[in-house]
């Protein structure tokens, strides 16, 4: 059982697997275990913390672009032409 | 010849290579440092994602922060002062100005051009040669004239899903009389080449990161020419030209520069290159500072008057579905009906970008979609199902609204010093009735056309946002295109402007001031590719 992880699924929507799998566990428990709920969902989504986004991986792993089923502007492109295609239907 | 070439960026590469070419020994001179090789990285952890951040400061040479604002409007736009220039950062949009807009002073608007759109026209063709524009000729010659067997170097993009999804509703359709058409934008990064053009860089991958930095290398910038330049151009960064001098007849004989050793402090040595020839190539703004500074090239008193940019509109909504914004590049189509025509006697003509990266610019999605989620409470499944709801139907019209030639809007010496010693520039900048007027248009179109794609209108302009106003009690705000010029003008007549139509200074034979300033009119169209055919056009002059 590990506390932090299962509020921040409860809180994110996104399974423990999944937020292990961005490798940034952690790091956010480091930041943000015992914080405010907001600020624990800000950290997952966008990767900001207090104003500050800590590292690239926390900006490119962000949550929100997750949900969207994009990669963040510069950091894991699409692919040529990729754009012209029907954006994949979310699970 | 010994040319001196103030500036790096866009106009000064370009300037430089055909000098070099020929035979001149050219030194560039630029303010700015190296690109920092770490701008990637700070692009991805900076929070707000603007388009100077990822690049190096340096106390010596400020970019466009240091300017001083003094009208009744501030100006919108940044630049950047470093190698390669804003062209580091810029979006890579390279549509042509029109015909029309090269006469837009018989109008009784602004001013016109000592040249032609057709004499204009084969440097157009260079300069997308040079540069690298994926486009086709068939579809830019149904609002343009391009000659018949014309090709450019690389085939039209790909369009965005959103593009078709628009296409597929407006196509045809009329507002205001005018019949609307999605048109692809022309654009400097790399596509599928024509037989015969070999493109510097990988093809764009899709980043959307084109503004301000491309990680695929696949946008042009100014470095990619000076890769090509001959040994006998020289490249000197952190050296900044605060005088150019001339001799008794008008002659110029030599510049001064400082040139500074680090990035944090003003440390600097003094410096002198001689010169048969100098061509300023440092900025619309730096240019007109340099000129003022230096008491050159101003009998006209038009030095750093009729400053000019393209405010622009944004409108943004949710289309019925989802279109899948944030891939590729930032707009590969528009709506170019609106960019002539008779009203432009009245209010100003706009060109429509039809905006891929979602309400990034205009809001700052997704975090400000997560941050009105949270706060309404959202947790959970319920908050991942709204973001992804409202960001995957996300889109954003930009209008780029002409700004007509205005002397009051000007670039002065302010008293202020930066840390070399040198005056910071001040500007006084407005927006008159005419481009109000555009703007207004603008948003009726916009209104429009959400109505015709059943698009859930979230445009919001706010009295405590930035640049909000109000026009005949409408609320207006209008955003930077980074589109600056006007500040050297080109004329026909040595009393009334800075330049000839070779942009030489009127004043003085053998000094020549290049780029966006000395636009007399910038029409609708994003300026550079227009400013890099008049600095070929000057380059094959100044060698002939």
């Amino acid at each position: 059982m590990d506390a932090f992880v299962e509020l921040s699924a409860e809180l994110t929507g996104f399974s423990v697997e999944e937020l292990r799998s961005t490798g940034l566990v952690e790091p956010y428990r480091a930041l943000a275990d015992g914080a405010p709920d907001e600020e624990i969902i800000q950290l997952w989504y966008t990767g900001v913390w207090r104003g500050v986004i800590p590292d690239e991986r926390a900006y490119a792993e962000g949550l929100a672009w997750k949900a969207v089923g994009v990669a963040p502007p510069g950091t894991r492109p699409p692919g040529f032409g990729s754009w012209e295609q029907r954006p994949r239907p979310r699970r | 010849m010994r040319a001196v070439v103030v500036g790096a960026g866009f106009a000064g590469s370009l300037v430089a290579k055909v000098l070099g070419d020929n035979g001149f020994t050219v030194l560039v001179l630029e303010a700015g440092t190296e690109v920092n090789a770490d701008a990637v990285t700070r692009f991805r952890t900076a929070t707000a994602k603007t388009p100077l951040r990822p690049y190096r400061t340096t106390a010596a040479a400020p970019s466009s922060d240091y300017l001083i604002n003094t009208g009744p409007f501030d100006y919108p736009s940044p630049y950047l002062r470093i190698n390669g220039g804003t062209g580091t950062a810029w979006t890579g949009i390279t549509p042509r100005m029109l015909p029309e807009d090269f006469h837009t002073g018989d109008l009784g608007r602004g001013r016109s051009w000592p040249i032609t759109y057709a004499e204009l026209e084969p440097h157009y063709r260079a300069a997308e040669w040079a540069i690298g524009i994926a486009a086709d000729a068939d579809e830019q010659r149904q609002h343009l004239p391009v000659p018949d067997d014309y090709r450019y170097p690389m085939h039209a993009l790909p369009r965005t899903f959103l593009d078709h999804a628009v296409a597929s509703v407006v196509d045809g359709q009329r507002i205001g009389g005018r019949v609307l058409r999605v048109t692809g934008t022309p654009q400097a990064r790399n596509g599928v080449p024509v037989a015969g053009y070999e493109p510097a860089g990988h093809r764009c991958a899709g980043f959307a990161s084109c503004v301000p930095i491309c990680p695929e290398n696949a946008k042009y910038t100014p470095h990619k020419t000076q890769s090509t330049w001959p040994a006998n151009v020289e490249l000197r960064t952190r050296c900044v030209v605060n005088r150019v001098h001339a001799d008794e007849f008008g002659r110029v004989t030599k510049v001064s520069y400082q040139r500074y050793q680090d990035d944090t402090s003003a440390r600097h040595t003094e410096h002198v290159a001689e010169a048969d020839v100098v061509v300023l190539a440092a900025h619309a703004i730096e240019n007109a500072k340099l000129l003022l500074m230096s008491g050159l090239a101003n009998s006209s008193d038009q030095v750093g008057r009729n400053l000019m940019d393209h405010p622009v509109l944004l409108t943004w909504a949710l289309m019925p579905q989802a279109i899948g914004p944030f891939r590729g590049p930032g707009s590969t189509t528009g709506i170019e009906a609106f960019r002539g025509g008779p009203e432009r006697a009245v209010r100003a003509p706009f060109r429509i970008e039809i905006g891929n990266w979602g309400w990034g610019w205009s809001a700052g999605s997704p975090d400000s979609d997560t941050a009105e989620f949270v706060a309404a409470g959202l947790r959970g499944r319920a908050l991942r199902e709204a973001v992804a709801e409202r960001v995957s139907r996300q889109f954003t019209l930009q209008f780029e609204i002409e700004q007509e030639a205005d002397p009051r809007n000007r670039v002065t010496l302010a008293a202020e010093r930066d840390a070399l010693g040198n005056p910071r520039p001040s500007l006084h900048y407005g927006l008159s009735d005419y481009v109000k007027d555009g703007l207004s248009a603008a948003k009726r179109t916009s209104d429009r056309l959400f109505e015709l794609l059943n698009a859930d209108d979230h445009t919001s302009y706010k009295p405590d946002d930035e640049r909000y106003f109000e026009h005949e009690g409408e609320p207006l705000r209008y955003w930077g295109a980074g589109h600056s010029g006007g500040t050297h003008v080109m004329g026909t007549s040595p009393r009334t402007s800075v330049v000839d139509q070779w942009q030489r200074c009127w004043d003085h034979p053998n000094l020549y001031a290049v780029g966006c300033g000395s636009m007399p009119s910038l029409g609708t169209s994003n300026p550079s590719i227009t400013m890099a055919a008049l600095a070929l056009r000057t380059a094959h002059h100044l060698v002939t």
